[in-house]
Protein backbone atom coordinates (compact mmCIF):
# COMPACT_ATOMS: atom_id res chain seq x y z
CA UNK A 1 0.00 0.00 0.00
CA UNK A 2 2.79 2.36 0.86
CA UNK A 3 4.27 1.82 -2.61
CA UNK A 4 1.13 3.11 -4.19
CA UNK A 5 0.94 6.35 -2.25
CA UNK A 6 3.14 8.33 -4.71
CA UNK A 7 0.73 7.45 -7.53
CA UNK A 8 -2.23 8.67 -5.52
CA UNK A 9 -0.34 11.86 -4.86
CA UNK A 10 0.48 12.34 -8.55
CA UNK A 11 -3.13 11.70 -9.62
CA UNK A 12 -4.44 14.07 -7.00
CA UNK A 13 -1.92 16.71 -8.03
CA UNK A 14 -2.95 16.34 -11.68
CA UNK A 15 -6.62 16.72 -10.77
CA UNK A 16 -5.89 19.85 -8.79
CA UNK A 17 -3.83 21.20 -11.66
CA UNK A 18 -6.56 20.53 -14.22
CA UNK A 19 -9.31 22.10 -12.13
CA UNK A 20 -7.22 25.07 -11.12
CA UNK A 21 -6.52 25.90 -14.74
CA UNK A 22 -10.21 26.27 -15.52
CA UNK A 23 -10.76 29.83 -14.41
CA UNK A 24 -7.55 31.07 -15.90
CA UNK A 25 -8.45 29.56 -19.24
CA UNK A 26 -11.83 31.23 -19.42
CA UNK A 27 -10.45 34.64 -18.71
CA UNK A 28 -7.63 34.12 -21.17
CA UNK A 29 -9.99 32.78 -23.78
CA UNK A 30 -12.17 35.87 -23.62
CA UNK A 31 -9.29 38.31 -23.68
CA UNK A 32 -7.70 36.48 -26.58
CA UNK A 33 -10.90 36.37 -28.64
CA UNK A 34 -12.85 39.31 -27.32
CA UNK A 35 -13.05 41.22 -30.59
CA UNK A 36 -14.55 38.21 -32.39
CA UNK A 37 -16.91 37.42 -29.53
CA UNK A 38 -17.98 41.02 -29.10
CA UNK A 39 -18.70 41.31 -32.81
CA UNK A 40 -20.97 38.25 -32.58
CA UNK A 41 -22.85 39.88 -29.73
CA UNK A 42 -23.14 43.20 -31.52
CA UNK A 43 -24.32 41.68 -34.79
CA UNK A 44 -26.82 39.47 -33.01
CA UNK A 45 -28.23 42.36 -30.97
CA UNK A 46 -28.78 44.43 -34.13
CA UNK A 47 -30.26 41.53 -36.10
CA UNK A 48 -32.51 40.52 -33.19
CA UNK A 49 -33.88 44.07 -33.03
CA UNK A 50 -35.14 43.71 -36.62
CA UNK A 51 -36.59 40.23 -36.17
CA UNK A 52 -36.05 38.01 -33.13
CA UNK A 53 -34.38 34.64 -33.44
CA UNK A 54 -31.83 32.40 -31.75
CA UNK A 55 -29.20 30.04 -33.11
CA UNK A 56 -28.10 26.65 -31.77
CA UNK A 57 -25.48 24.24 -33.03
CA UNK A 58 -26.70 20.79 -32.17
CA UNK A 59 -23.60 18.65 -32.75
CA UNK A 60 -19.91 18.60 -31.89
CA UNK A 61 -18.53 19.19 -35.43
CA UNK A 62 -20.78 22.26 -35.66
CA UNK A 63 -22.34 20.91 -38.85
CA UNK A 64 -25.99 21.07 -37.82
CA UNK A 65 -27.64 24.33 -36.94
CA UNK A 66 -31.04 24.86 -35.40
CA UNK A 67 -32.84 28.17 -35.82
CA UNK A 68 -35.58 29.42 -33.56
CA UNK A 69 -37.54 31.99 -35.53
CA UNK A 70 -39.74 33.97 -33.20
CA UNK A 71 -42.95 35.54 -34.46
CA UNK A 72 -45.87 37.10 -32.58
CA UNK A 73 -47.86 33.89 -32.59
CA UNK A 74 -45.39 31.04 -32.94
CA UNK A 75 -41.77 30.10 -32.45
CA UNK A 76 -40.61 28.00 -35.40
CA UNK A 77 -37.76 25.57 -34.74
CA UNK A 78 -36.00 24.17 -37.80
CA UNK A 79 -32.75 22.24 -38.05
CA UNK A 80 -30.42 22.24 -41.06
CA UNK A 81 -26.99 21.19 -42.19
CA UNK A 82 -24.78 24.25 -42.47
CA UNK A 83 -24.86 25.50 -46.05
CA UNK A 84 -28.11 23.76 -46.92
CA UNK A 85 -30.16 25.86 -49.42
CA UNK A 86 -33.34 25.22 -47.42
CA UNK A 87 -31.94 27.41 -44.68
CA UNK A 88 -31.79 30.43 -46.98
CA UNK A 89 -35.29 29.73 -48.28
CA UNK A 90 -36.65 29.66 -44.75
CA UNK A 91 -34.96 32.91 -43.77
CA UNK A 92 -36.33 34.65 -46.85
CA UNK A 93 -39.79 33.19 -46.34
CA UNK A 94 -39.93 34.55 -42.79
CA UNK A 95 -38.55 37.93 -43.83
CA UNK A 96 -35.13 37.74 -42.16
CA UNK A 97 -32.12 39.59 -43.46
CA UNK A 98 -29.97 36.66 -44.53
CA UNK A 99 -26.65 38.55 -44.38
CA UNK A 100 -26.29 38.94 -40.59
CA UNK A 101 -27.81 35.51 -39.88
CA UNK A 102 -25.40 33.76 -42.25
CA UNK A 103 -22.50 35.81 -40.88
CA UNK A 104 -23.47 34.78 -37.34
CA UNK A 105 -23.75 31.10 -38.26
CA UNK A 106 -20.29 31.11 -39.84
CA UNK A 107 -18.67 33.13 -37.08
CA UNK A 108 -20.29 31.08 -34.33
CA UNK A 109 -19.04 27.94 -36.01
CA UNK A 110 -15.52 29.34 -36.15
CA UNK A 111 -15.60 30.39 -32.52
CA UNK A 112 -17.25 27.12 -31.37
CA UNK A 113 -20.23 29.01 -30.05
CA UNK A 114 -23.11 26.62 -29.56
CA UNK A 115 -26.00 28.92 -28.59
CA UNK A 116 -26.94 32.58 -28.73
CA UNK A 117 -30.11 34.09 -27.38
CA UNK A 118 -31.51 37.22 -25.76
CA UNK A 119 -32.76 36.92 -22.19
CA UNK A 120 -34.91 39.29 -20.19
CA UNK A 121 -34.15 40.01 -16.57
CA UNK A 122 -35.69 42.35 -14.04
CA UNK A 123 -34.14 44.92 -11.75
CA UNK A 124 -36.48 46.79 -9.37
CA UNK A 125 -39.43 45.55 -11.46
CA UNK A 126 -37.93 47.05 -14.62
CA UNK A 127 -37.23 44.88 -17.64
CA UNK A 128 -33.70 44.68 -19.03
CA UNK A 129 -32.13 42.36 -21.53
CA UNK A 130 -28.84 40.62 -22.02
CA UNK A 131 -27.25 38.53 -24.74
CA UNK A 132 -26.49 34.98 -23.67
CA UNK A 133 -23.63 33.33 -25.53
CA UNK A 134 -22.54 29.72 -24.91
CA UNK A 135 -19.16 28.48 -26.03
CA UNK A 136 -18.18 24.85 -26.31
CA UNK A 137 -14.42 24.85 -26.86
CA UNK A 138 -12.70 21.59 -27.67
CA UNK A 139 -10.68 21.85 -24.46
CA UNK A 140 -13.87 20.95 -22.59
CA UNK A 141 -14.76 17.98 -24.75
CA UNK A 142 -13.55 15.07 -22.69
CA UNK A 143 -15.57 11.97 -23.64
CA UNK A 144 -15.72 10.68 -20.09
CA UNK A 145 -17.12 13.69 -18.33
CA UNK A 146 -20.24 15.76 -18.78
CA UNK A 147 -19.90 18.62 -21.18
CA UNK A 148 -19.00 22.06 -19.87
CA UNK A 149 -19.77 25.34 -21.52
CA UNK A 150 -18.36 28.82 -21.17
CA UNK A 151 -21.31 31.14 -20.78
CA UNK A 152 -20.81 34.81 -21.56
CA UNK A 153 -23.48 37.36 -20.74
CA UNK A 154 -23.41 40.77 -22.36
CA UNK A 155 -25.31 43.43 -20.45
CA UNK A 156 -26.36 46.76 -21.90
CA UNK A 157 -25.24 48.72 -18.83
CA UNK A 158 -22.24 48.33 -16.51
CA UNK A 159 -23.10 45.95 -13.68
CA UNK A 160 -22.38 45.90 -9.97
CA UNK A 161 -20.14 43.20 -8.56
CA UNK A 162 -18.42 42.31 -5.30
CA UNK A 163 -14.72 42.14 -4.42
CA UNK A 164 -14.54 38.63 -5.91
CA UNK A 165 -15.99 39.89 -9.18
CA UNK A 166 -19.34 38.16 -8.65
CA UNK A 167 -22.35 39.73 -10.32
CA UNK A 168 -24.70 41.61 -7.99
CA UNK A 169 -28.46 41.83 -8.37
CA UNK A 170 -28.48 45.64 -8.34
CA UNK A 171 -26.96 48.58 -6.56
CA UNK A 172 -29.64 48.50 -3.84
CA UNK A 173 -29.99 44.72 -3.52
CA UNK A 174 -26.43 43.78 -2.82
CA UNK A 175 -26.67 40.07 -3.16
CA UNK A 176 -25.71 37.80 -5.98
CA UNK A 177 -27.72 37.71 -9.18
CA UNK A 178 -28.18 34.29 -10.66
CA UNK A 179 -28.86 33.71 -14.33
CA UNK A 180 -30.11 30.25 -15.20
CA UNK A 181 -29.28 29.32 -11.60
CA UNK A 182 -25.61 30.17 -12.05
CA UNK A 183 -23.43 32.80 -10.37
CA UNK A 184 -21.53 34.93 -12.86
CA UNK A 185 -18.07 36.49 -12.66
CA UNK A 186 -16.74 39.71 -14.10
CA UNK A 187 -14.70 39.92 -17.28
CA UNK A 188 -15.34 43.62 -17.73
CA UNK A 189 -18.10 45.98 -16.60
CA UNK A 190 -20.59 44.70 -19.18
CA UNK A 191 -19.44 41.13 -19.75
CA UNK A 192 -19.66 38.33 -17.18
CA UNK A 193 -18.98 34.64 -17.45
CA UNK A 194 -19.61 31.33 -15.80
CA UNK A 195 -18.94 27.66 -16.48
CA UNK A 196 -22.06 25.57 -16.73
CA UNK A 197 -23.25 22.05 -17.46
CA UNK A 198 -25.94 23.54 -19.67
CA UNK A 199 -25.55 25.76 -22.67
CA UNK A 200 -28.95 27.43 -22.06
CA UNK B 1 -32.68 -1.33 1.83
CA UNK B 2 -34.00 1.44 4.01
CA UNK B 3 -37.73 1.79 4.59
CA UNK B 4 -37.73 5.20 2.90
CA UNK B 5 -36.31 3.74 -0.29
CA UNK B 6 -38.80 0.85 -0.16
CA UNK B 7 -41.66 3.30 0.23
CA UNK B 8 -40.32 5.37 -2.64
CA UNK B 9 -40.18 2.31 -4.92
CA UNK B 10 -43.70 1.23 -3.94
CA UNK B 11 -45.00 4.71 -4.67
CA UNK B 12 -43.18 4.74 -7.98
CA UNK B 13 -44.75 1.48 -9.05
CA UNK B 14 -48.19 2.55 -7.91
CA UNK B 15 -48.12 5.85 -9.71
CA UNK B 16 -49.77 4.68 -12.91
CA UNK B 17 -52.73 6.71 -13.88
CA UNK B 18 -55.34 4.39 -15.19
CA UNK B 19 -57.87 5.25 -12.48
CA UNK B 20 -60.75 7.64 -12.70
CA UNK B 21 -61.89 9.86 -9.88
CA UNK B 22 -65.39 11.28 -9.72
CA UNK B 23 -65.29 14.95 -10.49
CA UNK B 24 -66.72 17.21 -7.78
CA UNK B 25 -69.54 19.26 -9.19
CA UNK B 26 -69.92 22.38 -7.11
CA UNK B 27 -67.68 25.36 -6.90
CA UNK B 28 -67.99 27.39 -3.74
CA UNK B 29 -66.38 30.69 -3.03
CA UNK B 30 -65.31 32.46 0.07
CA UNK B 31 -65.73 36.13 -0.57
CA UNK B 32 -64.87 39.11 1.46
CA UNK B 33 -67.77 41.30 2.55
CA UNK B 34 -66.17 44.55 1.43
CA UNK B 35 -65.95 43.36 -2.15
CA UNK B 36 -68.44 44.53 -4.73
CA UNK B 37 -69.69 41.61 -6.76
CA UNK B 38 -71.89 42.59 -9.64
CA UNK B 39 -71.88 39.25 -11.31
CA UNK B 40 -74.41 36.48 -10.78
CA UNK B 41 -73.37 33.90 -8.19
CA UNK B 42 -71.49 30.86 -9.32
CA UNK B 43 -73.76 27.92 -9.99
CA UNK B 44 -71.24 25.24 -10.83
CA UNK B 45 -68.68 24.71 -13.55
CA UNK B 46 -69.62 27.26 -16.17
CA UNK B 47 -67.27 28.43 -18.86
CA UNK B 48 -66.83 32.16 -18.86
CA UNK B 49 -65.37 34.90 -20.98
CA UNK B 50 -62.38 37.20 -20.50
CA UNK B 51 -64.76 40.17 -20.48
CA UNK B 52 -66.57 38.78 -17.43
CA UNK B 53 -63.26 38.23 -15.67
CA UNK B 54 -62.05 41.76 -16.46
CA UNK B 55 -65.35 43.20 -15.27
CA UNK B 56 -65.00 41.35 -12.00
CA UNK B 57 -61.44 42.56 -11.60
CA UNK B 58 -62.46 46.15 -12.32
CA UNK B 59 -65.32 46.06 -9.84
CA UNK B 60 -63.43 44.53 -6.98
CA UNK B 61 -61.95 46.77 -4.33
CA UNK B 62 -58.61 45.51 -3.18
CA UNK B 63 -56.54 46.89 -0.32
CA UNK B 64 -53.19 48.43 -1.27
CA UNK B 65 -51.42 45.69 0.61
CA UNK B 66 -52.56 42.33 1.86
CA UNK B 67 -51.85 41.14 5.38
CA UNK B 68 -51.74 37.62 3.99
CA UNK B 69 -49.24 38.30 1.24
CA UNK B 70 -46.81 40.87 2.66
CA UNK B 71 -44.42 40.73 -0.31
CA UNK B 72 -47.02 40.90 -3.07
CA UNK B 73 -47.40 44.29 -4.73
CA UNK B 74 -50.98 45.12 -5.63
CA UNK B 75 -50.07 46.85 -8.90
CA UNK B 76 -48.08 43.83 -10.10
CA UNK B 77 -50.81 41.46 -8.91
CA UNK B 78 -53.52 43.27 -10.88
CA UNK B 79 -51.36 43.69 -13.98
CA UNK B 80 -50.57 39.99 -13.86
CA UNK B 81 -54.24 39.01 -13.62
CA UNK B 82 -55.09 41.28 -16.54
CA UNK B 83 -52.26 39.79 -18.59
CA UNK B 84 -53.39 36.25 -17.81
CA UNK B 85 -56.99 37.05 -18.75
CA UNK B 86 -56.12 38.85 -21.97
CA UNK B 87 -53.20 36.68 -23.03
CA UNK B 88 -53.69 33.29 -21.36
CA UNK B 89 -50.98 31.63 -23.43
CA UNK B 90 -48.34 33.95 -22.00
CA UNK B 91 -48.34 32.39 -18.55
CA UNK B 92 -44.74 31.46 -17.78
CA UNK B 93 -43.44 29.08 -15.16
CA UNK B 94 -40.20 30.99 -14.58
CA UNK B 95 -36.73 29.89 -15.55
CA UNK B 96 -35.26 26.92 -13.72
CA UNK B 97 -38.33 26.26 -11.60
CA UNK B 98 -40.28 23.02 -11.39
CA UNK B 99 -43.56 24.82 -11.97
CA UNK B 100 -44.10 23.54 -15.51
CA UNK B 101 -46.89 21.17 -14.47
CA UNK B 102 -48.83 23.98 -12.84
CA UNK B 103 -48.25 26.32 -15.77
CA UNK B 104 -49.49 23.62 -18.16
CA UNK B 105 -52.51 23.02 -15.94
CA UNK B 106 -53.29 26.77 -16.09
CA UNK B 107 -53.83 26.47 -19.83
CA UNK B 108 -57.31 25.04 -19.16
CA UNK B 109 -58.86 27.47 -16.64
CA UNK B 110 -57.32 30.56 -18.23
CA UNK B 111 -58.87 29.73 -21.57
CA UNK B 112 -62.02 27.95 -20.49
CA UNK B 113 -63.03 29.74 -17.32
CA UNK B 114 -61.08 32.94 -16.63
CA UNK B 115 -63.87 34.20 -14.38
CA UNK B 116 -63.48 31.33 -11.91
CA UNK B 117 -59.73 31.77 -11.99
CA UNK B 118 -60.04 35.50 -11.30
CA UNK B 119 -62.48 34.96 -8.42
CA UNK B 120 -60.19 32.41 -6.91
CA UNK B 121 -57.17 34.70 -7.10
CA UNK B 122 -59.07 37.68 -5.71
CA UNK B 123 -60.36 35.57 -2.82
CA UNK B 124 -56.83 34.41 -2.13
CA UNK B 125 -55.55 37.96 -2.10
CA UNK B 126 -58.32 39.17 0.19
CA UNK B 127 -58.65 36.25 2.59
CA UNK B 128 -55.36 34.43 2.27
CA UNK B 129 -57.29 31.28 1.42
CA UNK B 130 -59.87 30.24 -1.14
CA UNK B 131 -61.89 27.31 -2.37
CA UNK B 132 -62.11 25.94 -5.87
CA UNK B 133 -64.35 23.01 -6.75
CA UNK B 134 -64.76 22.15 -3.06
CA UNK B 135 -61.00 22.05 -2.59
CA UNK B 136 -59.97 24.40 0.16
CA UNK B 137 -56.56 26.02 -0.22
CA UNK B 138 -55.22 27.07 3.15
CA UNK B 139 -51.55 27.63 2.73
CA UNK B 140 -48.74 27.67 5.23
CA UNK B 141 -47.17 30.92 6.48
CA UNK B 142 -44.02 30.11 4.53
CA UNK B 143 -45.98 30.28 1.28
CA UNK B 144 -47.60 33.58 2.29
CA UNK B 145 -44.14 34.99 2.90
CA UNK B 146 -42.59 33.55 -0.25
CA UNK B 147 -45.07 34.90 -2.80
CA UNK B 148 -43.61 38.04 -4.32
CA UNK B 149 -40.05 37.15 -3.38
CA UNK B 150 -39.13 34.74 -6.19
CA UNK B 151 -36.32 36.36 -8.15
CA UNK B 152 -34.09 35.60 -11.12
CA UNK B 153 -36.90 33.66 -12.79
CA UNK B 154 -37.38 35.91 -15.82
CA UNK B 155 -40.78 37.56 -16.10
CA UNK B 156 -42.06 35.52 -13.15
CA UNK B 157 -40.12 38.04 -11.01
CA UNK B 158 -42.86 40.61 -11.66
CA UNK B 159 -45.76 38.17 -12.00
CA UNK B 160 -46.90 38.19 -8.40
CA UNK B 161 -50.27 36.56 -9.06
CA UNK B 162 -48.54 33.69 -10.85
CA UNK B 163 -46.16 33.29 -7.92
CA UNK B 164 -49.15 32.90 -5.58
CA UNK B 165 -50.90 30.52 -8.00
CA UNK B 166 -47.93 28.22 -8.54
CA UNK B 167 -46.95 28.20 -4.88
CA UNK B 168 -50.40 27.37 -3.54
CA UNK B 169 -50.87 24.59 -6.10
CA UNK B 170 -47.48 23.09 -5.25
CA UNK B 171 -48.19 23.43 -1.54
CA UNK B 172 -51.61 21.78 -1.74
CA UNK B 173 -51.16 18.92 -4.21
CA UNK B 174 -48.52 16.49 -3.04
CA UNK B 175 -47.26 13.18 -4.40
CA UNK B 176 -44.48 10.68 -3.91
CA UNK B 177 -42.02 12.90 -5.76
CA UNK B 178 -42.48 15.49 -3.01
CA UNK B 179 -41.94 12.95 -0.23
CA UNK B 180 -38.48 14.14 0.82
CA UNK B 181 -39.30 17.85 0.33
CA UNK B 182 -42.41 18.31 2.38
CA UNK B 183 -42.03 21.86 3.59
CA UNK B 184 -41.35 24.96 1.56
CA UNK B 185 -38.03 26.66 2.09
CA UNK B 186 -36.60 29.54 0.04
CA UNK B 187 -35.45 28.00 -3.23
CA UNK B 188 -37.86 25.04 -2.99
CA UNK B 189 -39.50 26.10 -6.25
CA UNK B 190 -36.44 24.70 -8.04
CA UNK B 191 -36.49 21.37 -6.20
CA UNK B 192 -38.61 18.24 -5.91
CA UNK B 193 -40.88 20.19 -3.57
CA UNK B 194 -42.55 21.59 -6.70
CA UNK B 195 -42.25 18.50 -8.91
CA UNK B 196 -45.36 17.12 -10.59
CA UNK B 197 -45.54 13.44 -11.48
CA UNK B 198 -48.01 12.16 -14.03
CA UNK B 199 -50.59 10.87 -11.56
CA UNK B 200 -50.61 14.14 -9.67
CA UNK B 201 -50.98 16.14 -12.86
CA UNK B 202 -54.06 14.20 -13.94
CA UNK B 203 -55.46 14.31 -10.41
CA UNK B 204 -55.15 18.10 -10.34
CA UNK B 205 -57.10 18.44 -13.57
CA UNK B 206 -59.81 16.09 -12.37
CA UNK B 207 -60.21 17.46 -8.88
CA UNK B 208 -59.52 21.14 -9.37
CA UNK B 209 -61.10 21.76 -12.75
CA UNK B 210 -63.62 18.94 -12.85
CA UNK B 211 -62.50 17.88 -16.32
CA UNK B 212 -62.52 14.27 -17.38
CA UNK B 213 -59.07 12.90 -18.11
CA UNK B 214 -58.28 9.85 -20.17
CA UNK B 215 -54.64 9.19 -19.33
CA UNK B 216 -52.23 6.79 -20.99
CA UNK B 217 -48.73 6.51 -19.63
CA UNK B 218 -46.75 6.66 -16.42
CA UNK B 219 -43.66 8.19 -14.81
CA UNK B 220 -41.40 5.31 -15.76
CA UNK B 221 -42.76 3.34 -18.69
CA UNK B 222 -43.73 4.72 -22.06
CA UNK B 223 -47.30 3.99 -23.19
CA UNK B 224 -47.82 1.54 -26.00
CA UNK B 225 -49.73 3.46 -28.64
CA UNK B 226 -49.38 1.62 -31.97
CA UNK B 227 -50.79 4.33 -34.24
CA UNK B 228 -49.53 7.39 -32.43
CA UNK B 229 -50.28 9.91 -35.15
CA UNK B 230 -53.88 8.74 -35.54
CA UNK B 231 -54.35 8.58 -31.78
CA UNK B 232 -53.10 12.11 -31.21
CA UNK B 233 -55.08 13.44 -34.16
CA UNK B 234 -58.21 11.91 -32.68
CA UNK B 235 -57.43 13.36 -29.25
CA UNK B 236 -57.05 16.84 -30.72
CA UNK B 237 -60.48 16.75 -32.32
CA UNK B 238 -62.27 15.92 -29.09
CA UNK B 239 -60.51 17.80 -26.30
CA UNK B 240 -57.35 19.30 -24.88
CA UNK B 241 -54.30 17.06 -25.09
CA UNK B 242 -51.33 17.18 -22.76
CA UNK B 243 -48.12 15.34 -23.50
CA UNK B 244 -45.76 14.27 -20.73
CA UNK B 245 -42.32 14.25 -22.31
CA UNK B 246 -38.65 13.85 -21.63
CA UNK B 247 -37.48 17.43 -21.95
CA UNK B 248 -33.80 16.61 -22.07
CA UNK B 249 -34.41 15.60 -25.69
CA UNK B 250 -37.16 18.04 -26.64
CA UNK B 251 -35.52 21.17 -25.22
CA UNK B 252 -31.90 20.10 -25.19
CA UNK B 253 -29.69 21.90 -22.71
CA UNK B 254 -26.44 19.99 -23.14
CA UNK B 255 -24.72 17.59 -25.51
CA UNK B 256 -24.10 14.79 -23.04
CA UNK B 257 -24.18 11.29 -24.46
CA UNK B 258 -25.97 9.92 -21.43
CA UNK B 259 -29.24 11.65 -20.71
CA UNK B 260 -31.95 11.14 -18.14
CA UNK B 261 -34.48 8.55 -19.26
CA UNK B 262 -37.38 10.04 -17.33
CA UNK B 263 -40.10 12.48 -18.30
CA UNK B 264 -39.80 15.96 -16.84
CA UNK B 265 -42.05 18.29 -18.75
CA UNK B 266 -45.66 18.90 -19.76
CA UNK B 267 -46.68 20.43 -23.05
CA UNK B 268 -50.07 21.08 -24.60
CA UNK B 269 -50.36 19.58 -28.05
CA UNK B 270 -52.32 21.91 -30.32
CA UNK B 271 -51.75 20.56 -33.83
CA UNK B 272 -50.07 17.66 -35.54
CA UNK B 273 -49.67 17.24 -39.30
CA UNK B 274 -47.72 14.84 -41.47
CA UNK B 275 -45.13 16.51 -43.65
CA UNK B 276 -45.99 15.78 -47.30
CA UNK B 277 -43.55 13.37 -48.88
CA UNK B 278 -42.07 12.33 -45.53
CA UNK B 279 -44.36 9.72 -44.05
CA UNK B 280 -42.68 9.47 -40.66
CA UNK B 281 -42.14 13.19 -40.11
CA UNK B 282 -44.66 15.51 -38.54
CA UNK B 283 -45.09 19.19 -37.79
CA UNK B 284 -46.30 19.62 -34.25
CA UNK B 285 -47.51 22.82 -32.64
CA UNK B 286 -47.38 22.79 -28.87
CA UNK B 287 -47.64 25.21 -26.00
CA UNK B 288 -45.08 25.53 -23.23
CA UNK B 289 -42.87 28.22 -21.64
CA UNK B 290 -45.43 30.94 -22.27
CA UNK B 291 -45.84 30.48 -26.00
CA UNK B 292 -46.56 28.25 -28.96
CA UNK B 293 -43.82 26.43 -30.82
CA UNK B 294 -43.85 24.67 -34.15
CA UNK B 295 -41.22 22.09 -34.83
CA UNK B 296 -40.64 19.18 -37.12
CA UNK B 297 -39.85 15.79 -35.71
CA UNK B 298 -39.66 12.15 -36.53
CA UNK B 299 -42.58 10.12 -35.15
CA UNK B 300 -40.05 7.66 -33.72
CA UNK B 301 -38.43 10.51 -31.83
CA UNK B 302 -41.82 11.60 -30.52
CA UNK B 303 -42.52 8.06 -29.36
CA UNK B 304 -39.17 7.92 -27.63
CA UNK B 305 -39.70 11.07 -25.60
CA UNK B 306 -43.39 10.50 -24.90
CA UNK B 307 -44.33 9.07 -21.49
CA UNK B 308 -47.92 10.17 -21.19
CA UNK B 309 -50.90 11.42 -23.17
CA UNK B 310 -53.70 13.05 -21.18
CA UNK B 311 -56.83 13.66 -23.16
CA UNK B 312 -59.00 16.14 -21.26
CA UNK B 313 -62.65 16.84 -21.95
CA UNK B 314 -64.88 19.33 -20.16
CA UNK B 315 -67.41 18.05 -17.65
CA UNK B 316 -70.74 17.07 -19.14
CA UNK B 317 -72.77 18.02 -16.07
CA UNK B 318 -72.84 21.76 -16.68
CA UNK B 319 -75.54 23.46 -14.76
Amino acid sequence: MTNRSPYYFIIAAMLVLVTSCTRLNITNYYHKHHSALDSIEDTYRRAYRNKPFSIEFTDRPFDRVSLELITDTLTYIYEYRVGEPRLQDTLLKFGYDTVPVNWLINRMRTMECTWIDKLDYYVEDQKHSLIYLSLWPRAFNSPFVNKKYYILTYFQQPQYYDSKGRLFASRRRRHLRKINAEVFFRLNDRVFYTISDRFR
Amino acid sequence: MSSRIKLFIVCLLCSNTGFTLPAPADITWRLSSDTIWRLPPNTGHVSSTPEQALLLLRNTKLPDSSIWWPNVKLSLFIENLKANINFPLKIYQGSNTNFCGYAALSYLPLQDDPLSYTRFMLSLYLDGKATWNNISFETSPAIHQAAGTLHFKGILDIRHADQIWFLILADHFRSYLNFFNRRFHPGSEDTFWAAVNYGKFNRMIRQLLGWQVEARGSDVLRPHIPHLFDYLTNCLTTGTTYLYVNNTYLHKKNHNKFKSRFPTHYIVLEQIHRIPGQEDWVDIVYWDYGGRTLRQMDLHFLKRILFGVSHCTPPTDNK
